[in-house]
């Protein structure tokens, strides 16, 4: 069995309008491969919290540029366990140094929580900039 | 998502129905500051019983408003939260500085929790 195993892949525009049917495709795809609801609404939380990130700050809320998605299936070889890999590919602008820092929730605040929701939610959340596009991938392993 | 507001006496109660994402938090926001910061008002409510999913946006939205009426010395209340919309403020860990009731008659008790 392919250790990766391509579930979908989405094009998207960078608009809001788009957030609520991403939500409404990624909540089922993770229910049947096995993740319980808890799971399933914070992984939806965080590629919600994700693809806004890209809107506002890689395309600086422009619309109508390029978000592309893919939804996989690692069958946890190597000693892993199996777990859903998201990855964002954006060709927009370079985070600004220590933007995936965080900062710290708690504080009255209207800013900087998304990042946060992110990392609280998946297991793995790394972010890699190659050439002039963002790649920013996701992994929550099946429990 | 649909936002409607009811006005009893000094007290606006706002009706959310629907997600709460980066495509509407700005119309929450400007719908909460209006209330509090323009027209006064000492006491805004939102009904939140309607709203299934909210969003670090939707989240801000929200700390504005709470910003805003403690400027104002305003009450700024929230009732009927899901379970999801809990779970979020509770991730962000402004879960206990937003003043939050069970029901829409608890809210308007002028009795403090």
């Amino acid at each position: 069995m392919a250790r990766r195993q391509l579930l979908l892949r989405l094009q998207l525009q960078s608009n809001p309008e788009v957030l609520c049917g991403v939500r409404g495709a990624i909540s089922p795809i993770a229910a049947a491969i096995g993740f319980n609801e808890d799971d399933c609404r914070a992984i939806t939380l965080a590629l919600d919290e994700a693809i806004t990130n890209v809107i506002r700050h890689a395309y600086g809320g422009k619309l109508g540029r390029n978000i592309e998605i893919q939804f996989n299936k690692l069958n946890g070889a190597g000693g892993e366990k199996p777990a859903l890999e998201i990855v964002l590919l954006d060709r927009g602008a370079k985070p600004k140094p220590g933007a995936f820092k965080g900062l710290p929730p708690g504080e009255l605040r209207s800013g900087g929580l998304g990042l946060h929701f992110m990392r609280q939610s998946m297991d793995k959340v790394v972010h890699t900039r190659a050439g002039s596009a963002n790649r920013l991938r996701l992994v929550k392993f099946i429990r | 998502m649909q936002i409607s507001a009811r006005r009893l006496e000094n007290i606006t109660i706002f009706d959310v129905i629907g997600d709460i994402d980066l495509a509407n938090s700005p119309a929450v926001r400007k719908a909460l500051l209006s209330e509090i910061k323009e027209k006064k008002i000492p006491r805004v409510i939102m009904n939140l019983q309607g709203v299934k999913y909210i969003d670090s946006s939707g989240i801000a939205s929200l700390v504005e408003g709470l910003k805003a009426s403690r400027d104002a010395q305003a009450r700024f209340i929230l009732f009927g939260l899901s379970k999801s919309a809990r779970e979020v403020l509770q991730l962000s860990r402004l879960l206990k500085l937003f003043e939050i009731y069970e029901n829409e008659e608890q809210a308007l008790s002028n009795e403090r929790a």
